[in-house]
C-alpha cells in the first residue's frame, strides 16, 4: 500500500474513514449541550464509540450520565452539538432517512399509542417503513409470535402489563429488520422473569445478525449479555472493554485477591465507593 | 443503495407522493383514535349547535326574514349557521393528542421512521379534515330539517364543507405548532385561547357594514371574517365568486404559513 511517508495525516485519514464504513456504530467527538432557560447543561462532552457488526454493546452509567442523550443522538432523534455519527456506514446528520432504515430503536419510555392494539401498532410501523398492507400484516404476525404477544394482539395496549409493553416496543423496533438495534434501559422496571425473557429475545435477535447497543443500570445485565461495554459518567466515557478485561484490570490495579464483580468496576470507575454510596443513602 | 437516497432532499415526485401516502396512513390511525373516543367528538357538534339555538332564539325577533335584506329571505338561523360551522371546526383535538403522544414517547417512535417530516405534521390534520367534514355535514342536515336552505344547492354545500374542513386543518395545525413548541397540555390548551377570540371578532351577528366602527376594523383585519363571509354567501346568495375566492385565499395562505412553520419546528425538534 503506497502511503505517503511525509504526510502524517494521510494514514490517519484512512483509518478514520475505513472503520466508519465497516463499524456498525462509529461516533467521534460526540457532544450535546442543552440550553434550558438560559442555563447550559453539557450532557455529553466528547464521546467516541466504535461498535462492530454483530456485537452486543453495553452502555452503562449512573443516572444523568448522558446515556439517553447519546442514544437519541445516535438514532437521529436529536441534533448533535458537535461530532459525527455513522450507523451502518451512514452519516446520521447528512442522511437521517438513510440511517433510520438501518436503525431500530426502543427508548427508555416505551413509547406506544395506548388507544391502538399491538397488531395495529406493528402494522402501522411496518407501513411507515414502506411495506404494502399485506406484507405489513404478515410482518406484524411474525413479530407478535417472536415476542409472544399473539394472544393479546387485538387488545388495546392500554391494558397491557409493563413487560408486555416492553416486548411490544421491542417488536416495533424490529419491523424493518434493522442492522443496528438501540435499546435504552430495556429491562428497567421489569420483574426478574420478564427481564430474562427480554434478555433471551435480545440474544435471539443478535444471533440473527443484528448489532445491539443497549444502555442499562443493571450490571448483571451487562455481564450476561454484552461482548463489550463502556461506562459513561458526567458525559464522558471512563472505562471501555470486555466485562472480563475490565474486571481483570481492576484486580490488577488494586491488587485484590478475589475476582471483582462488574459492580466493583462500576463503583471504582464512577468514584462511588461502597462506603460512600452507603453514606449518601444514610444522609437521605 | 437507492433506498438510502429516497430519504434525502430532492427526492422529487416520489418523495412527495410518499409524504402523501404516509400522511394517509397516520391520518387513518388518528381517525380510528377519534372513533374510539367518540365523547371527544361530542363538544365539536353540540357546543356549536347550542350557540346556534341560543343566538337565534335571542336575535331572531330583531331580524325577521321579511324586512332584513341581509337574510336574502331566509331565517336568521341561516345567517348564523356559518358561524356555528366555524366554531365546530375549531374544536380539533390534534394539538392535545400530539402533546399526549410527545409525553408518552410515541412521537419519537414516529420520528425515528424514515417518513417525510411533512407527513408527521399532516397525518393528524388529514384526520381533522375528515372529522370536520363529517360533523359539518351532520350539522347542515340538521339545519335543513329546521327549514334552513343552502342557496347554492348541493355543489355549494360541498364547497362549503371543503372550505370549513380545510380551515379546521389550519386551526388544528396551529394548535399542533403550539404543542410542538410548548410540549405541554396546559400551555397548548391555554394557547388555543389566543386563537379563540378570532372567531368572535367577526361579523357573526350582523354583516360587516353594520358593525360599530372599531368592530368593523377588527373584523376586516381578521382572516376568519372572510371564511365566514364565503360560507355565508353560499348559504344565502348562491355562488358569489368574490366571497368564495377570498375565503379560499385566506385558507390557502394560512395553510401554507402553518405548514412552513410546522416543518421548520419538526426539523429542529430535539
Ligand atoms: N431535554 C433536556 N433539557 C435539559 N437537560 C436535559 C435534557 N435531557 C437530559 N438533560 C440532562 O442531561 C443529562 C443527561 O441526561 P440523560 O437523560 O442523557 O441521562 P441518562 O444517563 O440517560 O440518565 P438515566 O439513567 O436517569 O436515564 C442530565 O443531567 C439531564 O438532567
Ligand atoms: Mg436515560
Amino acid at each position: 500500500m503506497p502511503t505517503n511517508q511525509g504526510d502524517l495525516n494521510a494514514p490517519y485519514a484512512l483509518q478514520t474513514d475505513r472503520p466508519s464504513s465497516m463499524s456498525a456504530i462509529k461516533a467521534v467527538g460526540l457532544k450535546k449541550t442543552y440550553s434550558t432557560g438560559g442555563e447550559e447543561v453539557e450532557a455529553v462532552r466528547g464521546v467516541d464509540l466504535d461498535v462492530q457488526p454483530g456485537e452486543i454493546f453495553g452502555f452503562l452509567g449512573p443516572n444523568g450520565a448522558g446515556k439517553s442523550t447519546t442514544v437519541r443522538m445516535l438514532t437521529t432523534l436529536m441534533t448533535l452539538s458537535a461530532g459525527t455519527v455513522h450507523v451502518g456506514g451512514v452519516d446520521v446528520a447528512a442522511d437521517p432517512h438513510g440511517a433510520r432504515r438501518k436503525i431500530g430503536v426502543a427508548l427508555q419510555e416505551a413509547g406506544l399509542d395506548e388507544r391502538q392494539t399491538s397488531r395495529e401498532i406493528l402494522v402501522l410501523q411496518a407501513r411507515l417503513f414502506g411495506m404494502r398492507p399485506s406484507e405489513a400484516g404478515a410482518r406484524a404476525q411474525e413479530l407478535l409470535e417472536l415476542v409472544d404477544l399473539t394472544e393479546a394482539a387485538d387488545r388495546r395496549v392500554k391494558g397491557y402489563s409493563g413487560g408486555m409493553k416492553r416486548r411490544l416496543d421491542l417488536a416495533s423496533a424490529l419491523v424493518h429488520e434493522p442492522e443496528v438495534l438501540f435499546l435504552d434501559e430495556p429491562t428497567t422496571g421489569l420483574d426478574p422473569g420478564s427481564r430474562i425473557t427480554v434478555w433471551d429475545e435480545v440474544r435471539r435477535i443478535n444471533s440473527m445478525g443484528t448489532t445491539v447497543f443497549l444502555t442499562t443500570q443493571y450490571l448483571e445485565e451487562a455481564d450476561q449479555l454484552c461482548n463489550r461495554l463502556a461506562i459513561i459518567d458526567s458525559g464522558l466515557i471512563i472505562r471501555e472493554g470486555t466485562p472480563a478485561s475490565l474486571k481483570a484490570e481492576l484486580r490488577e490495579r488494586t491488587g485484590l485477591d478475589t475476582d471483582p464483580t462488574l459492580d466493583d468496576v462500576f463503583l471504582d470507575a464512577t468514584g462511588r465507593t461502597r462506603d460512600r454510596v452507603a453514606g449518601e443513602v444514610k444522609e437521605i | 443503495m437507492t433506498a438510502t437516497h429516497q430519504g434525502t432532499a430532492g427526492g422529487g415526485a416520489t418523495e412527495s407522493s410518499n409524504a402523501l401516502r404516509d400522511s394517509f396512513i397516520l391520518g387513518g390511525r388518528a381517525i380510528r383514535e377519534a372513533l374510539r373516543t367518540p365523547d371527544s367528538l361530542f363538544p365539536t357538534m353540540f357546543i356549536p349547535l347550542f350557540f346556534l339555538v341560543v343566538n337565534v332564539g335571542q336575535a331572531a325577533k330583531i331580524f325577521p326574514s321579511e324586512g332584513t335584506p341581509f337574510l336574502f329571505g331566509q331565517s336568521y338561523g341561516a345567517f348564523q349557521l356559518p358561524a356555528s360551522l366555524l366554531l365546530s371546526a375549531s374544536f380539533g383535538g390534534a394539538g392535545l393528542y400530539l402533546v399526549e403522544e410527545i409525553e408518552g414517547g410515541y412521537f419519537d417512535k414516529l420520528r425515528a421512521t424514515p417518513i417525510s417530516r411533512m407527513a408527521l405534521v399532516l397525518g393528524r390534520l388529514y384526520a381533522e379534515f375528515v372529522k370536520t367534514a363529517a360533523v359539518a355535514t351532520v350539522m347542515v342536515l340538521l339545519a335543513l330539517a329546521f327549514g334552513i336552505r343552502i342557496k347554492s344547492g348541493i355543489p355549494g354545500f360541498l364547497v362549503m364543507v371543503v372550505m370549513v374542513s380545510l380551515w379546521a386543518m389550519v386551526f388544528a395545525g396551529f394548535m399542533q405548532l403550539l404543542a410542538l413548541k410548548t410540549r405541554s397540555a396546559a400551555a397548548t390548551q391555554g394557547g388555543s385561547m389566543i386563537f379563540f377570540p378570532l372567531l368572535f371578532l367577526t361579523p357573526n351577528f350582523v354583516p360587516r357594514d353594520q358593525l360599530t366602527r372599531p368592530m368593523e376594523i377588527a373584523a376586516t383585519l381578521n382572516p376568519v371574517t372572510y371564511i365566514m363571509e364565503g360560507v355565508r354567501s353560499l348559504v344565502l346568495e348562491g355562488f358569489n365568486g368574490a366571497a368564495i375566492g377570498k375565503g379560499f385565499a385566506v385558507v390557502g395562505v394560512t395553510m401554507v404559513l402553518m405548514l412552513a412553520l410546522s416543518i421548520r419546528m419538526v426539523n429542529n425538534y430535539d
